[in-house]
C-alpha cells in the first residue's frame, strides 16, 4: 500500500518495521520533525539521555546485550559531535549501532549554518558506513540498508545524517519491501569457507603438544559458545578468553585458564609463551593481548579464525587463516578434529601458577567486593565495567558463568562507558539485574545519567571503586614515571548525598563488615541504586606487562621506594 | 623493502565511497606515487588505480582493508615493481 509520508514519519516507520523498540536520544533544532513524528509511534520507546555521548553508549550496550541493532538519535552540530566517542567505541568493539542525526536544511549545507557540522566527514573512519540523505525518496531504503549493514558480517556502527527539510519532505512510502532489490553496496562476501583450512587446522591440533584455544568477542557475537566448548572438550585444549571474550567460556570449567595480556595472569601468559599451537577464534590479537608481537608466542604456530578477512595476519603471522563465522567454522573444526587430551600440558601450566600478589592492605580488597557481589546476585547478573583498574579487577576476579554477562569498552578503552551502557543493557534484558561498575574517574564522566535512570525508571545498580586517583594512570606513573602523580589525584563529591539528590538510595562502604548488607540491599532495591567502595588509594593491578614489553616479563611487585 | 605496488579497485561511483577509499590510504600514511580515477565499463562503477610505495605486508593490509569498504566491488593487487626498476 502506498501512502504519502514525511521523511520524519518514514524514519519512524522504517525503524519500527526493522524491529527497533527503543531509541536513545536528545532533541534539538535540526531533528525536531523526527521528534514530532515520534509522538505517533508509541512502539518506539524514547530514552531521553543527559548527553548525546550517553545515547551512543546506551545504544551500544543495548546492542551488545541483545545482539540486535541499538539506535541513537541526536541533532546536528554539537548533538552529532557528542555521539562521536560512542560511535568510535562501537566501531572498535564491533557493535551494531545505528545513529540518526539531524542536519541543517540542504540549501544551508556548506555555508557554516547554525549548528552545522560535517558529521559525515568526521565519522568516516569510525563507522562501517554513513549516509547523507539528499532525497526523501531514498530515505526508507537507506534506513533499511543501515540496519542491515550494522548487523551483517562483522557488526559495526552506521550513521544516517538527515537534513531538516528532507525530514519535512513528503514522498510515497511503500510498506515493508524486501531489501536488496536495489544496489548491492555490501562489502564483498568473504572467501568461500575453505574446508582445507579446517582440515589443516585439525592436523595441527592433532600434532601439537602444547595447544591453546584463544577466544574473543567473535565467539559472543557469533553465539559460538557450545561449539567452542565442544572443541575444547573433545581435544582437552585449555581455553584463554580475551577481555571481550570473557564469559564466552565458563569460569570454573577445568579447561578454563583466564585472560591473557597486559594484566593477564602469569600462568596464562606463560602458557602462551610455551605453546606450540594457538587456535584463535574471533579475536584480533590486539596489542594489549600480545605485548610486543616480536616476542609473542615464539614457539607457536597460529591458526586464526575470524569473520573479517582483514584481521588475518594483521597483527601476528598466521600458519592457517580461516575466514568465516566463528560458530560455523568451530563446529566444522570440532567435527573433523581427532579426540585427544592434553594432560601433560595442563600439568605444565598448573606449575606456572603463582600465588596472587598481595596488592591490598586493609580488608576491602576487590576480591572481597566481587565475592560479595557474586553472593548477592547468585552469579546471575550482567556486569558492565568502565575502563581502568576496576575493569581489570572485575575481568580477572569475577567468576563469569553465563554467556555474554560481561560488557566493557575494550578496544577504545572509553572511560565513562559503564553507566550509560548499563542503561541500554537493562532495556535489552529488563528481567535481569544490571550492575555498572566504575572507578571514581569514569563515574564522574557520565554520572549525569542518574537523572536519565530516575526519569525513565531504569533500575541500574551502580558501584564505584573510589581510590581518589585516576588509578590506572597513577599506577603507570608509579611504575614508569618516577612516582610523579601528575594530575591523577581526583576529588569526588559525597556520592551518598549525590544519590540522595537524585532520590535514589546510596551506600558508602569502608570496610568488609559493611559489604554484604549494602550490596544485597542495593541489589534488591526496585529502582536505581548506588554503592561506593572506599578502597585503598595506591593499590595496583598485578601482574603487569609493561607497554611494548614481552609476555615473558611481567611486573609482579611495585618498584622499590625511591625509584 | 619498499617497492611499488599497483592496486586496482572497482567501486561505486559515489563521492562518499571514494572518500572512504582514500581514507584507508590516509590513515595508514602510505606513500602514494600515482592515483587515478576513471569510469569503468559498467555504468555507476568507477575504477580507482593507485601505486603505493611500501613493503609487501603493508600493501597487502591496504588491499584487505579495501575489501571491507561498503561500495567497493573488487580489489586487485595488479603489479609489484622493485623500487630499483624504472617504471
Amino acid at each position: 500500500m502506498t501512502e504519502m509520508l514525511t521523511g520524519a514519519q518514514i524514519l519512524c516507520r522504517t525503524l519500527v518495521e526493522g524491529g527497533v523498540d527503543v531509541i536513545f536520544g536528545y532533541p534539538g533544532g535540526a531533528i525536531m520533525p523526527f521528534y514530532h513524528a515520534l509522538g505517533d509511534h508509541p512502539r518506539l520507546r524514547h530514552i531521553l539521555v543527559r548527553h548525546e555521548q550517553a545515547a551512543a553508549h546506551a545504544a551500544d550496550g543495548y546492542a551488545r546485550a541483545s545482539g540486535r541493532v541499538g539506535v541513537c538519535v541526536a541533532t546536528s552540530g554539537p548533538g552529532a559531535t557528542n555521539l562521536v566517542t560512542g560511535l568510535a567505541t562501537a566501531h572498535m568493539d564491533s557493535s551494531p549501532v545505528v545513529a540518526i542525526t539531524g542536519q541543517v536544511p540542504r540549501a544551508m549545507i556548506g555555508r557554516d549554518a547554525f549548528q552545522e557540522t560535517d558529521i559525515i566527514g568526521m565519522t568516516l573512519p569510525i563507522t562501517k558506513q554513513n549516509y547523507l540523505v539528499q532525497d526523501v525518496a531514498e530515505l526508507a531504503a537507506v534506513v533499511r540498508e543501515a540496519l542491515a549493514i550494522a548487523q551483517e558480517g562483522r557488526p559495526g556502527p552506521v550513521l544516517i545524517d538527515v537534513p531538516k527539510d528532507v525530514q519535512n519532505q513528503k514522498t510515497a512510502f511503500l510498506g515493508l519491501e524486501p531489501r536488496g532489490s536495489g544496489l548491492d553496496t555490501r562489502a564483498p562476501s568473504p572467501n568461500p569457507q575453505d574446508p582445507d583450512g579446517v582440515r589443516e587446522a585439525a592436523r595441527l591440533i592433532a600434532a601439537a603438544e602444547r595447544p591453546l584455544l584463544m577466544v574473543g568477542h567473535g565467539v559472543i557475537l557469533g553465539n559460538a559458545y557450545t561449539e567452542v566448548r565442544a572443541l575444547a572438550e573433545k581435544t582437552g585444549i585449555p581455553v584463554i578468553t580475551t577481555l571481550l571474550g570473557i564469559s564466552a567460556f565458563p569460569d570454573g570449567h577445568p579447561l578454563f585458564l583466564g585472560m591473557p595480556g597486559m594484566h593477564g595472569e602469569v600462568r596464562v601468559n606463560r602458557a602462551i609463551q610455551h605453546a606450540d599451537l594457538i587456535v584463535g577464534i574471533g579475536l584480533r590479537f590486539d596489542d594489549r593481548v600480545t605485548g610486543n608481537t616480536a616476542g609473542f608466542a615464539p614457539r607457536a604456530r597460529i591458526v586464526h579464525i575470524d569473520l573479517d578477512r582483514a584481521e588475518i595476519g594483521k597483527n601476528v603471522p598466521v600458519a592457517v587463516g580461516i575466514v568465516g563465522d566463528a560458530r560455523d567454522v568451530t563446529r566444522r573444526l570440532a567435527a573433523v578434529v581427532q579426540p585427544r587430551t592434553c594432560v601433560p600440558w595442563l600439568e605444565e601450566i598448573r606449575e606456572f601458577t603463582r600465588p596472587r600478589a598481595a596488592a591490598f592492605r586493609g580488608d576491602l580488597a576487590p576480591e572481597t567486593i566481587l565475592a560479595s557481589l557474586y553472593q548477592a546476585t547468585e552469579g546471575r547478573c550482567t556486569i558492565v565495567t568502565d575502563v581502568g583498574q576496576h575493569q581489570m579487577w572485575v575481568a580477572k576476579l569475577y567468576p563469569y558463568r553465563e554467556p555474554n554477562s560481561h560488557i566493557t569498552s575494550g578496544g577504545l578503552g572509553t572511560m565513562g562507558f559503564a553507566v550509560p551502557a548499563a542503561m541500554g543493557v537493562h532495556l535489552a534484558r529488563p528481567h535481569e539485574t544490571v550492575w555498572a561498575i566504575s572507578g571514581d574517574g569514569g563515574f564522574q564522566m557520565n554520572m549525569a545519567e542518574i537523572g536519565t535512570m530516575v526519569q525513565e525508571q531504569l533500575p541500574v545498580k551502580m558501584a564505584i571503586f573510589n581510590n581518589g586517583y585516576l588509578g590506572m594512570v597513577r599506577q603507570w606513573q608509579q611504575f614508569f614515571h618516577g612516582k610523579r602523580y601528575s594530575c591523577t589525584p581526583i576529588w569526588s563529591p559525597d556520592y551518598v548525598k549525590l544519590a540522595e539528590a537524585y532520590g535514589i538510595p546510596g551506600w558508602r562502604v569502608k570496610d568488609a563488615a559493611e559489604l554484604p548488607d549494602a550490596v544485597a540491599q542495593a541489589n534488591d532495591h526496585a529502582g536505581p541504586a548506588l554503592v561506593e567502595f572506599v578502597i585503598e588509594q595506591e593499590a595496583n593491578v598485578y601482574p603487569m606487562i609493561p607497554p611494548g614489553g614481552s609476555l615473558s616479563e611481567p611486573i609482579e611487585t611495585a618498584p622499590a621506594a625511591g625509584d | 623493502m619498499p617497492a611499488s605496488h599497483t592496486v586496482a579497485v572497482l567501486l561505486d561511483d559515489a563521492l562518499l565511497t571514494l572518500n572512504r577509499a582514500v581514507g584507508v590510504l590516509r590513515r595508514r600514511n602510505v606513500a602514494i606515487e600515482h592515483l587515478a580515477l576513471r569510469p569503468s565499463d559498467t555504468a555507476g562503477v568507477s575504477r580507482l588505480t593507485f601505486v603505493l610505495k611500501t613493503d609487501p605486508a603493508t600493501a597487502d593490509r591496504v588491499v584487505q582493508q579495501f575489501h571491507k569498504i561498503v561500495g567497493v566491488r573488487d580489489v586487485m593487487l595488479v603489479a609489484t615493481e622493485d623500487s630499483t626498476t624504472e617504471v
